[in-house]
């Protein structure tokens, strides 16, 4: 019966995929396949118009691109540090939430906010409370050097504020997934684990923590992911100055392909986020089908 | 009786503990809010104390620099055109790839699963240069057409999924009941992938309206902006002057906060099923 379906309909499943394969394609695969890569491999300036076969010497060029190997750190650092504290703030208070309270929904939400406006929303939020507030409080308390703090002007202040945003936006969404997790651990494992006197943090690190890794996991990779793929909060936050300095990998991309017009060269930059998003999704990938065969 | 209130008093110690942290952690919005109504020289002097009076100009004086019905039409007409047709797309071709079967059906679907590892930053500047030749610079068309492409690999890979779960034996009774082919796909089968779908309308909702990128690289014409990005331009139009930033801060985070709260449980609930698939 059912091999007389398919043979019946196999045309028609065909005709579904093509509207969503000649989108896609168009859309996504062809600018990657026929546009960025081939792209990369030319000195080309879309403005002034020339177009020249380098070969590989755009790449040879990003090895002693200042400001690309900064940006590359600077993301590297971003990644890093903002990935451990939202994820330790946001295991933290999924822990919390976890327990046994009221209004679970609503705190949940408070945290969650953050999450669901975009990168310039968050941004600007957070200029206010850099460039107004803090000074504000500083000027009350009368801590001077909290009032005169140049959150903008200063580069490592600049690099704070950016890491600080990023993972305030951040927190609440692996809260989220923590929540989650915790809500499918085994009731009969720890119920036995408390009757055998192993409460608190014990309780947590011992049973729970272990238990969660998979989770964890998970929130490690889509936190790496998305952190390579850092663009509206340093852009709208500090413009990804001063000098250069909050400038991430996309970031670098876009000025250098929308502000200085070198298509070639920022296509070759784009080949080298796109391999490492890629290795880091694919890790994820194999790593979350790993998890779903145990299961 | 003593044992069981020391029991109620401990959790509500904890819930107002909670409730605190999570007000401490979303105080840069309360602030925000409560400052658009206050007067430009209120802000600067005491940005803590509460607004003396309810003061609205600096809502009205945003909403007229920032054309704010115009950018909100934009973007409800780009966002709900952009979640029609990526589901409906997505829809059907996950359809058929889990229908098909042997070399095309895996070959497909690996294509379009490949498509979840590509980042957009790594296309944009072909993608500018191919809407410049088809002339989807400047259109709502064009935006729609890219967030489509690119939500298909998701949308695909999700509801591929999801169809897996549906029996065929289910369609077959529909076969033999007379139903064609078409009829089983949108009668019996769509129904059943309900919260699949409004997971994916949602994550498309909030990626199409809270993008900065895309419409940045396609619109340059300010008629047709969409809210995030036009926010991003006001700040400079605004020239520092905070009481009119926060002011359209405030309009601009409204509709997408009433929404959440309007769906909050769908919302939480389809972005974590996103993040884990």
């Amino acid at each position: 019966m059912s091999d007389f379906l398919y043979k019946k309909n196999k045309k028609f499943y065909f005709l579904l995929v093509i509207p969503a394969l000649v989108i896609y394609c168009v859309a996504l695969v062809g600018p990657l396949l026929i546009g960025t890569f081939p792209s990369s491999l030319y000195n080309w300036n879309l403005i002034k118009g020339n177009k020249k076969f380098i070969g590989l010497e755009n790449f040879i060029k990003l090895f002693h691109d200042e400001q690309f190997i900064h940006a590359l750190l600077f993301t590297i650092l971003l990644a890093f540090v903002s990935i451990i504290l939202s994820n330790v703030v946001a295991f933290v208070i999924a822990f919390a939430l976890d327990s046994n309270i009221r209004g679970k929904g609503v705190i949940r939400s408070f945290f969650f906010i953050p999450n669901i406006i975009s990168g310039v929303m968050v941004s600007f939020v957070w200029m206010f409370i850099f460039t107004n507030a803090i000074p504000n409080i500083g000027e009350k308390l009368h801590l001077d050097s909290l009032a005169q703090i140049s959150w903008f002007g200063n580069t490592n202040m600049a690099m704070l504020a950016v890491i600080i945003v990023t993972t305030w936006q951040s927190t609440g969404f692996l809260m989220m997934l923590y929540v989650a997790g915790l809500q499918t651990l085994p009731k009969d494992v720890i119920e036995a684990a408390r009757l055998d006197g192993c409460t608190g943090l014990n309780k947590i690190f011992r049973i729970q923590l272990p238990l969660l890794m998979p989770t964890v996991t998970i929130n490690l990779f889509v936190s790496i992911a998305g952190a390579f793929k850092a663009f509206d909060i340093p852009l709208a936050l500090t413009g990804g100055g001063p000098s250069n300095s909050t400038q991430t990998l996309a970031l670098n991309i876009y000025t250098d392909a929308f502000g200085a017009f070198r298509t070639g060269y920022a296509s070759a930059k784009s080949v080298v986020l796109f391999i490492i998003v890629a290795i880091v999704a694919i890790i994820q990938l194999s790593m979350t089908r790993k998890r779903e065969v145990q299961m | 009786m003593r044992q069981h209130n020391k029991v109620e008093v401990k959790i509500w110690v904890k819930s107002v503990i909670c409730l605190l942290l999570g007000i401490i952690f979303l105080f840069p919005v309360l602030l925000i809010v409560m400052n658009a109504f206050k007067p430009n020289g209120d802000i600067l002097s005491s940005f803590l104390a509460f607004p003396k009076a309810l003061y609205l100009d600096n809502f009205n004086q945003a909403m007229e620099t920032m054309n704010f019905w115009i950018v909100f039409k934009n973007t409800v007409i780009v966002t709900v055109f952009t979640v029609l047709a990526a589901g409906t797309i997505s829809f059907l071709a996950a359809y058929g790839i889990s229908h098909l079967r042997g070399s095309i059906s895996r070959g497909l679907y690996t294509l379009f699963v490949f498509g979840q590892i590509i980042p957009f930053h790594t296309v944009m500047i072909s993608v500018s240069v191919l809407a410049t030749k088809l002339h989807l610079t400047n259109s709502y068309l064009g935006l729609i057409f890219f967030n489509s492409g690119f939500f298909t690999a998701f949308g695909i890979m999700t509801y591929v999924g999801f169809l897996k779960s549906v029996p065929l034996e289910l369609e077959e009774a529909a076969a033999i009941d007379g139903a064609g082919v078409f009829r089983t796909m949108i009668q019996i089968v769509f129904p059943l992938l309900k919260s699949t779908t409004v997971t994916m309308a949602i994550l498309f909702f909030l990626w199409t309206w809270n993008d900065l990128l895309l419409p940045n690289i396609l619109i340059s014409d300010g008629a047709l902006r969409t809210i995030t990005v036009n926010l991003y331009m006001f700040k400079s139009a605004t020239n520092a002057q905070w009481n009119l930033l926060i002011a359209g801060l405030v309009i601009s985070m409204l509709p997408i906060i009433i929404i959440y709260i309007a769906g909050q449980k769908y919302i939480t609930d389809g972005m974590t099923a996103g993040a884990i698939k």
